[in-house]
C-alpha cells in the first residue's frame, strides 16, 4: 500500500484528535483576531440603533438546545443592546423544547441589565401551532397569549401599553435553528401585519436565507456564531461567540487543510494508476 | 357513509380552500375575524396533534417491548425517562407548594422538571450536535476530493466560504471574505430563489389540486 493510499485511509480518531485539539486548545489560549463586520449583522444593529425608547421590540426565539452553542450567543447580545436602548422587549418561542432555555436568557439578561418582567420586558412562552401563533398574534395578541410564561394576565402588563397585535411591533427579530422560524415569521407575520423583521440563524442554515435578505423581506441577518461574535464587537461586549471564533478559525483552517491533503493524495494516487495503465498498454 | 368518507370531506377542503385563498385580499373586520377563528382552532388542533404524537410513540414503543424486539431495552429507557418527565413536569412541587404546570422555574427556584430540562435535556442534545463537527471533518476528509470538474468547482467554492466565514481565514487570505460575501449573496441566492420560485408554484398548483379534489391522498385509503 503507497503512502497516499495509507493517508486517504487514515484512522478516522486521528482526524477527530485533530479536530479536538483544534477546538480546545484556542480556547484556552485565546489569540482575538480582529472580526470585520458584514452589511446584514450591521443592518440589524443599526435598526435597532435607530428605535426610539419605548419602541416595541419582539425577539422570537425559535431554536432548541442543540443550537445553543451558536444562537444563545446572539440572543444575549440582541437582549442588551434592545435593553440598553430601553425597548419594550417581547420575548417567545416557537420551539417548546426551547422554552426553558429561552426563560433563562430572557431572566439572565434582564437581571444583568435591571429590568424587571412586565415592565421592561416579558416573556410569553410557548404556544402550539407555529404558523397559526403568528397569523394569531398578528390578529390579537391578548387571545394567542391570553398570560405571559409565569401567568401573569398580558393584558395587565406595562410593557404591552398599546400593543394590540403584530401591527404595534416596531421591529421583529426571529433566531432560528430551522421551521418554524424565519421564513415562518415573514411568511405568516410580516407579509400581512407590515412590521420590520430581522434574522438570525445557525450557520447551517444561512445560506437558505440569503434570498429573503437580498430581496428585502428580512433587513438584517446574523448567521451562526460569526454573526453572534460581530454583533459582540458592534455593541461593545464580547462574549462567548467572540471568545468562540478562535476555535472556529483553527477549526476551519483544519478542516481546509485536510481536504486539500485528501486531494493531493487522491490526485497523486489517480496520476500513479494512469500512469501504470499507460505503461501496460 | 360514503358520502361521510369522500364528499363531506372534499366539500369542506373546497369551501374552506376558496374562503381562505380569498380571505387574504379581503381587510373587512368580518374577514379578519373569520381569519382570528379560525387561527385559534388550528392552534387548538395543533395542541392535539402534540397528545396524538405521544401517544403513538408509546404505543410503537409498547409492541417493541412485548415483541422484545432488537433494541428494546431503549424502548424501556424511553419509558421511564418520559414518565419521569411527565410527572415531573405536570406535577405537584411539594418544595415549591403549587403545581409545576411546565415550567422549569417558579418564583426562581428550579423545579425537577427544570433540573430535568437543564441538566439532562441541554448538555444530551448539545452533545448530539457537537459531535456532528467531528463527523464533518471526517466526513470532508474522506469524500470532498476533486473527482470531476464539477466536484472541483464546490471544492473551491467551499474552501473560499470557509475561510472567508472566519477571522483567521480573512486574515491570512483576505480577499476570501468579500468574495464569500460575493458567493453568498449573488450565486447561491440567486439558485436558492429559483428553488424556492419552483416549490412555490409547486405548492400553488397541489393547493389548487388538493381544492377542486384532483389530488385526494390526503383522505387515506380505507374501506368505502
Amino acid at each position: 500500500m503507497s503512502f497516499a493510499e495509507r493517508m486517504l485511509k487514515i484512522d478516522r480518531r486521528i482526524i477527530f484528535l485533530i479536530i479536538g485539539l483544534c477546538t480546545l486548545l484556542p480556547l484556552l489560549y485565546p489569540v482575538g483576531l480582529p472580526i470585520k463586520i458584514s452589511q446584514e449583522v450591521r443592518s440589524v444593529y443599526d435598526y435597532i440603533e435607530s428605535l426610539p425608547e419605548e419602541s416595541v421590540f419582539l425577539l422570537s426565539l425559535d431554536f432548541d438546545p442543540a443550537s445553543k452553542p451558536e444562537l444563545h450567543p446572539q440572543a444575549i447580545a440582541l437582549l442588551r443592546h434592545a435593553f440598553r436602548k430601553n425597548l419594550r422587549v417581547i420575548v417567545m418561542t416557537l420551539w417548546v423544547s426551547g422554552t426553558g432555555m429561552a426563560d433563562q436568557v430572557v431572566s439572565q439578561v434582564a437581571h444583568e441589565m435591571g429590568k424587571a418582567s412586565g415592565e421592561g420586558y416579558v416573556f410569553l412562552g410557548w404556544s402550539p401551532g407555529a404558523g397559526s401563533v403568528i397569523i394569531n398574534m398578528g390578529q390579537d395578541l391578548y387571545t394567542t397569549f391570553p398570560t405571559d410564561y409565569y401567568g401573569k394576565p398580558t393584558k395587565n402588563l406595562a410593557v404591552l401599553k398599546g400593543v394590540q397585535n403584530l401591527r404595534d411591533v416596531n421591529y421583529a427579530v426571529s433566531l432560528a435553528a430551522g421551521n418554524p422560524g424565519v421564513e415562518a415569521w415573514y411568511l405568516y407575520g410580516k407579509d400581512k401585519y407590515k412590521f420590520e423583521l430581522g434574522g438570525g440563524c445557525t450557520g447551517v442554515i444561512a445560506p437558505g436565507l440569503y434570498p429573503l435578505l437580498r430581496s428585502g423581506q428580512i433587513n438584517g441577518l446574523i448567521g451562526g456564531l460569526r454573526g453572534a461574535a460581530e454583533y459582540e464587537s458592534l455593541i461593545n461586549q464580547k462574549g462567548r461567540a467572540i471568545a468562540g471564533m478562535d476555535a472556529q478559525s483553527v477549526t476551519h483552517v483544519a478542516i481546509i487543510v485536510l481536504v486539500m491533503m485528501c486531494n493531493v493524495f487522491y490526485l497523486s494516487m489517480r496520476k500513479a494508476s494512469q500512469q501504470q495503465g499507460q505503461a501496460r498498454l | 357513509m360514503i358520502f361521510l368518507r369522500r364528499q363531506m370531506p372534499l366539500l369542506i377542503t373546497l369551501v374552506t380552500g376558496l374562503i381562505f385563498a380569498a380571505q387574504y385580499y379581503v381587510p373587512h373586520p368580518a374577514s379578519e375575524q373569520l381569519l382570528t377563528s379560525v387561527t385559534k382552532w388550528l392552534q387548538i388542533i395543533g395542541g392535539f396533534a402534540l397528545v396524538l404524537g405521544v401517544s403513538s410513540l408509546f404505543h410503537v414503543h409498547a409492541v417493541k417491548i412485548r415483541r422484545k424486539e432488537a433494541g428494546w431495552g431503549y424502548s424501556v429507557v424511553l419509558y421511564v425517562g418520559m414518565f419521569i418527565t411527565i410527572v415531573a413536569g405536570l406535577g405537584y412541587s411539594f418544595n415549591l407548594g403549587q403545581w409545576v404546570s411546565g415550567k422549569e422555574q417558579i418564583n426562581g427556584a428550579m423545579t425537577t422538571f427544570g433540573w430535568i430540562y437543564s441538566y439532562m435535556m441541554v448538555p444530551l442534545q448539545g452533545t448530539m450536535f457537537a459531535i456532528l463537527a467531528f463527523f464533518i471533518a471526517s466526513a470532508a476528509y474522506r469524500s470532498f476530493r476533486a473527482r470531476s470538474r464539477e466536484a472541483a468547482v464546490l471544492l473551491v467554492a467551499a474552501v473560499i466560504v470557509m475561510m472567508g466565514r472566519v477571522p483567521l481565514g480573512e486574515y491570512v487570505l483576505p480577499l476570501s471574505g468579500d468574495v464569500s460575501q460575493w458567493i453568498l449573496n449573488v450565486l447561491n441566492a440567486s439558485v436558492r430563489r429559483a428553488i424556492l420560485i419552483g416549490v412555490s408554484l409547486g405548492v400553488v398548483a397541489l393547493s389548487f389540486k388538493i381544492i377542486f379534489g384532483l389530488e385526494r391522498s390526503y383522505l387515506g385509503g380505507g374501506k368505502e
